[in-house]
């Protein structure tokens, strides 16, 4: 019945197993139907108890601080605060959707499709990636931000004095190591290139390294090494089993990014425990 | 011998009749409820709100454990919304001069607005956590894999609209809270390399959150996004159905 034209399907849809099969009416209209009611009533209790909030009339003269995006978008507002904004906000994002999306295209083998966990150390795997991911994120966050010298001189009464101070948070590798003078500024190009009002012509090393060069360098590294080692240790066997380390370091290292977005930073974008959280509504004409 | 006589039909089977077997019903409803399997597949073949459903699916997939309905919910999620920001709509102009009163108004002096409004935000929340959470759903039992490859995709996409649905709708309010996380979210997408200046401007309709961010962001809000969203949700759920149903094992 196919004709010349019409290319080959990547997959033919699965064949129906007709004598597994149960009625939709009232098998799964059921269902349906108990979750709706019960996402209903829970909603209308939720805004019976909670008010969504209005705060004063939008004044751009007064600013809040912190000010905050909302709070799905506050992972990315925290890896601002550790790079350079158009990597932290845009590219990071961009590509890790592309990644997403192309999970299906790199991972085609059929196997555990359609159970929970179907594949052999499937469990095992989501949970260390999983785990890696929050911790490794908690972790940089808490080096960049200077908690990590902090705690060991507080704790452990370990100061590294000045020769360790560069290894204090990621800019300080920029701020306090004797960098020649010609590194910040580098030509690699003769003419200087405008594009749409930036120019490319001269480089800051320092300032590219510890605003692009190492953050990427990190989120580059990080995931790779943890699937090499998890392929060496022979917990890796396909690429389902690669995926889904990636898949869970980003739901742990996501969670971690939006958690601390919301609840741990307070005023000036300071590392601070909830409790300690206050929002100072601004005084007129000073940002 | 005696004959016997039917029995009198009782009062309650007699309200019954007249309500349900009239002729107003009958035009509305065609059939009664469904209690053989052969009426009860028509009805979700032939009934407008139930034909997204194929009329029978495999046993494994109404386990509730399987999706814990969450791209349902996602799409219960959106169909609320839908109903409550109509019914704010009412009650909202999107210009600089009215726009927090409208909302104060909404909260103080009109009927249940208070409840429309919160019901409008806390179902905007869910619906950001659920799509999520459904996307791990699929993810973790493998529900990608080919020939869903596409529709996960069109997933993906989905969970950008939905991202998007719900920035916009932050900042019509109006408010502290409002503008400057609009403010913030907007700075992020400056920031992008060569074309971020540009595509900030073009989303605010200038350099800073003012009136043309208001009525743009308002008309993606209640329209422009909306719209993609349905339609991509009504290639998302076709495919499922092209797919041949639910994901299971091969
Ligand atoms: C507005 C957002 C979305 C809505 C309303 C939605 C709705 C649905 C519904 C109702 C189903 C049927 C099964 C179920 O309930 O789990 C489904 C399945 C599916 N969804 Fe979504 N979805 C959304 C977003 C996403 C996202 C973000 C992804 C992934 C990135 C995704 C990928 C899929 C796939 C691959 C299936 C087939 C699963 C299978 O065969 O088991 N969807 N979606």
């Amino acid at each position: 019945m196919a004709t010349a034209a019409v290319a080959r399907p990547a997959a033919k849809p699965q064949p129906r197993a007709r004598d597994e099969e149960v009625l939709v009416w009232p098998d799964l209209v059921f269902i349906e139907f108990i979750a709706a009611m019960v996402f209903t009533l829970a909603l209308f209790l939720l805004s019976f108890l909670m008010n969504a909030p209005l705060l004063d009339q939008a004044n751009a003269d007064v600013t809040p601080n912190p000010s905050k995006a909302p709070w799905y978008l506050l992972n990315l507002q925290e890896l601002l605060l550790h790079m350079n904004a158009a990597l932290a906000g845009v590219i990071v994002p961009t590509i890790w959707l592309v990644i997403m999306g192309a999970f299906p295209y790199f991972d085609r083998d059929n196997d555990g499709q359609g159970v929970w966990f179907g594949t052999e150390n499937s469990i095992k795997l989501s949970i260390i990636g999983g785990l890696v991911g929050i911790v490794g994120t908690w972790f940089l966050i808490l080096w960049d931000s200077g908690k990590l010298a902090f705690f060991l001189n507080d704790w452990f009464g370990f100061s590294g004095g000045d020769t360790f101070r560069f290894l204090e948070n990621v800019r300080s590798i920029q701020t306090q190591l004797p960098w020649p003078e010609w590194s910040r500024e580098i030509t690699y190009s003769p003419w200087n290139i405008v594009i749409i009002g930036e120019d490319f012509q001269n480089l800051d090393f320092p300032g590219w390294l510890v605003e692009q060069g190492i953050p990427t360098g990190v989120m580059v590294a990080f995931p790779s090494l943890l699937i090499f080692a998890l392929w060496r240790a022979g917990m890796i066997f396909t690429r389902r089993d690669a995926v889904i380390v990636l898949f869970s370091g980003f739901v742990g290292a996501y969670l971690v990014l939006t958690v601390v977005g919301t609840a741990f930073r307070g005023q000036g974008q300071e590392l601070v425990f909830p409790w300690q959280l206050k929002v100072s509504e601004g005084i007129p004409g000073q940002h | 011998m005696a004959v016997e006589t039917p029995a009198k039909p009782s009062l309650a089977d007699r309200l019954y009749d007249k309500m349900f077997h009239n002729y107003l019903w009958k035009s509305i409803f065609r059939t009664g409820y469904p209690n053989t399997p052969r009426n009860q597949m028509l009805i979700v073949a032939t009934n407008v709100f139930l034909h997204l459903h194929p009329t029978r699916l495999h046993r494994t997939h109404v386990k509730v454990t399987h999706t814990y309905c969450l791209g349902g919910l996602s799409f219960f999620m959106f169909l609320g919304l839908t109903v409550t920001g109509i019914l704010l709509m009412f009650y909202y102009v999107p210009s600089v001069e009215r726009a927090y009163l409208d909302m104060q108004n909404i909260e103080t002096t009109v009927q249940f607005g208070q409840l429309m409004r919160n019901m409008h935000r806390w179902m905007a929340h869910a619906m950001v956590i659920l799509v999520f959470m459904h996307m791990m759903r699929v993810f973790y039992t493998g529900a990608y894999k080919p020939p869903r490859e596409f529709n996960w995709v069109i997933g993906v996409i989905l969970l950008v609209l939905t991202f998007l649905l719900s920035f916009t709708g932050y900042l019509l309010p109006w408010d502290q809270l409002a503008f400057w996380a609009i403010t913030v979210g907007t700075n992020i997408a400056g920031a992008a390399p060569v074309l971020g200046p540009k595509s900030r401007f073009w989303l605010l309709g200038g350099f800073e959150v003012g009136p043309n961010a208001l009525i743009r962001f308002y008309t993606l809000h209640v329209i422009g996004l909306p719209l993609l969203a349905a339609i991509f949700m009504a290639v998302h759920f076709w495919r499922i159905r092209r797919d041949g149903g639910l994901a299971r094992p091969l």
